[in-house]
């Protein structure tokens, strides 16, 4: 079931202050953005732009000042993981659970029985590339296999929206691009809808369908691009090329404004 | 703020609890807040125990010598352990599996070996401060950073110098944690062990005042002796950031 | 490196005990004061039975004080630590309790709940109480937050925050604390037995002190020592087989 005009997720003027030591902070202004199933939406823009607030808005956990965010046609008044799935930047596994466990977490939220969730997750650690590491302790893992099954963890669930917030921010170049890869092979197959935000303007460009660009403190939406090229994507292209240096423009502006 | 505010109303509510119950009980055993007055009164103007003052001083002396001898030993045993690679993984295992035991064991033997008197009450206030200063000491020993040493014998210092100047200020803070743990703690063991059986000290005092029931005036020396306790943390804490301050 | 040491402890040890025995029988020390190791070993063949019985009821006792002071400790520290603003109003009060010396309200104690079991179950707990708490409460507060925010996102209950999360989290803690609790339970119950007790281990060796029965007194000591690091190396093995997942 969607919005009028075929809209998954719909946001609506959204606004957030926050109240700090230092005074009153607006994260988030006016922000209205609408995404259809199966696309892969990223979020780009400088720190503090309030990227990570409008994605824990449409995870339920932080509520609007003003506004409001439907998913599916229903306003978001708490987590709905049976519909929304997040991903955060600290991988956040439990440390008793081995990886098997911690990937049937939600589903064990949720009641699913013992049988249902073993099988559930194990046939997941394949896509996720852990085969053998199912019994593994998450200090015994590497930071991108720690991502992985914190990936696994949100793909068990099995919902419609996968948010992700820089899920690969604490992983070194090498494995950043790599995971990059094996995540649109993953969104592909599932057909997700993502939406997925980012510092890194090659991870914007190489997954998405289009890319919200922020503007600095307080956020809203200065630009929206499409990216309607084929999968997987050469980086090189012309096409490529101007898009990226047309992002950047974007960027960069809104990223001295942030530095001020 | 509202901590505080919150902090002194549950003092107010406690006092006030207590001052109740006491009132509703048997006036033997529970002593209000509001019969503890007069009966402090009496104790700090001598007039309820007039050797106060002498057995006041007895327990600090008795305490002073126990925690003296604790940190000597601590600090020498400490050393040797943590200086001596072979003997600190030999013995301090042995030492921490001591601290397995409820200290109070060694007490009748210390009684029957000391006897009554303040002897034995050093003994075990000794006893009590000694391990935590020597487990501080042979942690602090062995977190310093061997480079730290290796440089400065490449400067060419000696092994007191490498002493005072690299080892002490590296392991200071575990250090003082130790012996604050241990003044603690060896006050405690002279506290126990006069009220286990003494004849002299503020322990004395406390079991001779409870023996006839004078719960009023138990309740004032068990005050006074508090303060005792509160007063060597305090110091200790003082000279604590005195320490700190004198090795940055 | 290492079986050198444990060599070597067991050299010290058995050194030891030969030095012992060859004082006492060289009379360099008073055997009625230190008597030789043989005399010991004797005396606690002599006593085994009213010892393990004292034993018996001092273990007796401390495993009733370690249940409640468990209980009360982990509840209390879970309460604590979770609300804010209960951490901040009672902290001051509990570190100036754990810090006071106990022994202080024991006769006052003992004037309410008169001699026996109970002023010593209620002693134990006391003892054992505190440190329980301290460590509950600090483990709850100290819960990774993002673990809470992914719990709460896959739409854990408050219910489920609790048990599937807080708890699990804070067992090191607890197990910790638990190590900590046996041995200041033995020792209220030990102290209590010693100052106003009919029975148990601390009663005995009082009297057995008194009695200047000292080879009886060193052989009760003796039992009593190895008793409780017994148990706190079966607290350890457990420790270690609960906490695999920590490395």
């Amino acid at each position: 079931m969607t919005a009028a005009g075929g809209a998954l997720i719909a946001i609506e003027a959204v606004a957030k202050r926050y109240v700090t030591s230092s005074g009153p902070v607006d994260a988030l202004d006016d922000v209205s953005l609408s995404v259809a199933e199966g696309e892969f939406c990223t979020l780009i823009g400088p720190s503090g732009c309030g990227k990570s607030t409008l994605l824990g808005m449409l995870g339920g956990l932080v509520t609007p000042d003003r506004g409001r965010l439907l998913v599916a046609g229903e306003p978001v008044t708490g987590p709905d993981p049976r519909r929304v799935a997040t991903v955060f930047q600290d991988a956040g596994l439990f440390p008793w659970r081995t990886a098997l466990e911690n990937v049937e977490f939600g589903l064990e939220l949720q009641g699913v029985p013992a049988e249902r969730r073993r099988r559930t997750a194990t046939e997941l650690l394949g896509p996720l590339g852990l085969r053998g590491f199912g019994e593994r302790y998450p200090r015994e893992l590497s930071g991108g296999m720690k991502q992985r099954v914190a990936i696994g963890r949100a793909l068990a669930i099995d919902a419609r929206i996968l948010l992700m917030d820089e899920p690969f921010g604490a992983l070194d170049e090498q494995t950043r691009v790599l995971m990059g890869e094996w995540l649109l092979d993953i969104w592909r197959r599932t057909r997700k809808t993502v939406i997925f935000v980012t510092h890194s303007l090659h991870e914007a460009l190489f997954l998405s369908t289009r890319v919200a660009v922020m503007t600095a403190r307080p956020g809203r939406i200065k630009s929206v691009l499409e990216l309607a090229m084929e999968y997987p994507r050469s980086m090189e292209s012309p096409e490529m090329v101007a898009l990226r240096a047309k992002l950047w423009s974007e960027i960069r502006e809104e990223s001295l404004r942030a530095m001020k | 703020m509202k901590v505080a505010v919150l902090r002194l109303a549950l003092l107010v509510v406690l006092l006030a609890a207590w001052e109740l119950a006491g009132r509703a009980a048997n006036p033997l055993l529970a002593v209000p807040p509001s019969a503890v007055l007069p009966s402090l009164r009496d104790l700090l103007l001598l007039r309820s125990y007039p050797g106060l003052p002498a057995s006041l001083w007895l327990t600090v002396q008795e305490i002073g010598v126990a925690y003296a001898l604790a940190v000597a030993a601590g600090l020498g045993c400490g050393f040797a352990l943590g200086m001596n690679r072979l003997l600190g993984r030999a013995w301090g295992p042995m030492i921490a599996a001591l601290y397995a035991v409820p200290a109070v064991v060694w007490y009748p033997s210390l009684m029957l070996f000391f006897g009554l008197g303040a002897a034995s009450k050093i003994a075990f206030g000794f006893l009590l401060g000694f391990f935590p200063i020597t487990l501080a000491v042979l942690a602090g020993v062995r977190q310093v950073n061997p480079q730290l040493v290796l440089v400065a014998r490449a400067y060419g210092a000696g092994v007191v110098t490498v002493f005072f100047r690299v080892m002490l200020p590296s392991m200071l803070f575990t250090l003082v944690g130790g012996l604050r743990t241990g003044l603690a703690l060896s006050v405690i063991g002279v506290i126990v062990g006069e009220i286990l059986g003494s004849k002299n000290g503020m322990g004395a005092l406390i079991n001779h005042a409870y023996g006839l029931l004078r719960t009023g005036d138990y309740v004032a020396l068990v005050l006074v002796t508090l303060l005792l306790v509160v007063g060597s943390d305090v110091l200790a804490s003082l000279l604590e950031h005195r320490a700190r301050r004198w090795s940055d | 490196m290492r079986r050198i040491a444990l060599a070597l402890q067991l050299a010290t040890v058995l050194a030891g005990l030969a030095l012992w025995e060859l004082a006492a029988r060289a009379g360099w020390v008073d055997p009625l004061f230190i008597p030789a190791p043989s005399a010991v070993a004797r005396a606690l063949a002599a006593i085994s039975g009213p010892a393990l019985a004292g034993l018996g009821d001092t273990l007796a006792k401390t495993a009733a004080a370690y249940v409640l002071s468990v209980v009360l400790g982990v509840s209390a520290g879970l309460a604590v630590g979770s609300v804010r603003l209960l951490r901040d109003v009672l902290s001051p009060y509990v570190i100036a309790l754990y810090g006071m010396p106990k022994i202080l309200v024991l006769p006052w104690i003992v004037l309410l709940l008169g001699y026996g079991t109970a002023p010593a179950v209620f002693y134990g707990t006391l003892h054992g109480l505190f440190p329980i708490l301290v460590l509950v409460t600090g483990a709850v507060r100290d819960v990774d937050r993002t673990l809470v925010t992914v719990a709460r996102s896959l739409g854990a209950t408050p219910w489920q925050l609790y048990w599937k999360v807080l708890l699990p989290a804070i067992v090191p803690s607890v197990l910790a604390g638990m190590r900590l609790g046996i041995v200041f339970c033995l020792l209220g119950v030990l102290v209590v037995e010693m100052f106003a007790g009919v029975r148990g281990m601390g009663y005995m060796m009082g009297s057995l002190a008194n009695g200047f029965q000292a080879p009886e007194l060193f052989a009760a000591t003796a039992l009593v020592s190895a008793t409780s690091i017994a148990i706190v190396l079966g607290l350890d093995q457990l420790n270690e087989r609960l906490s695999r997942w920590r490395g």
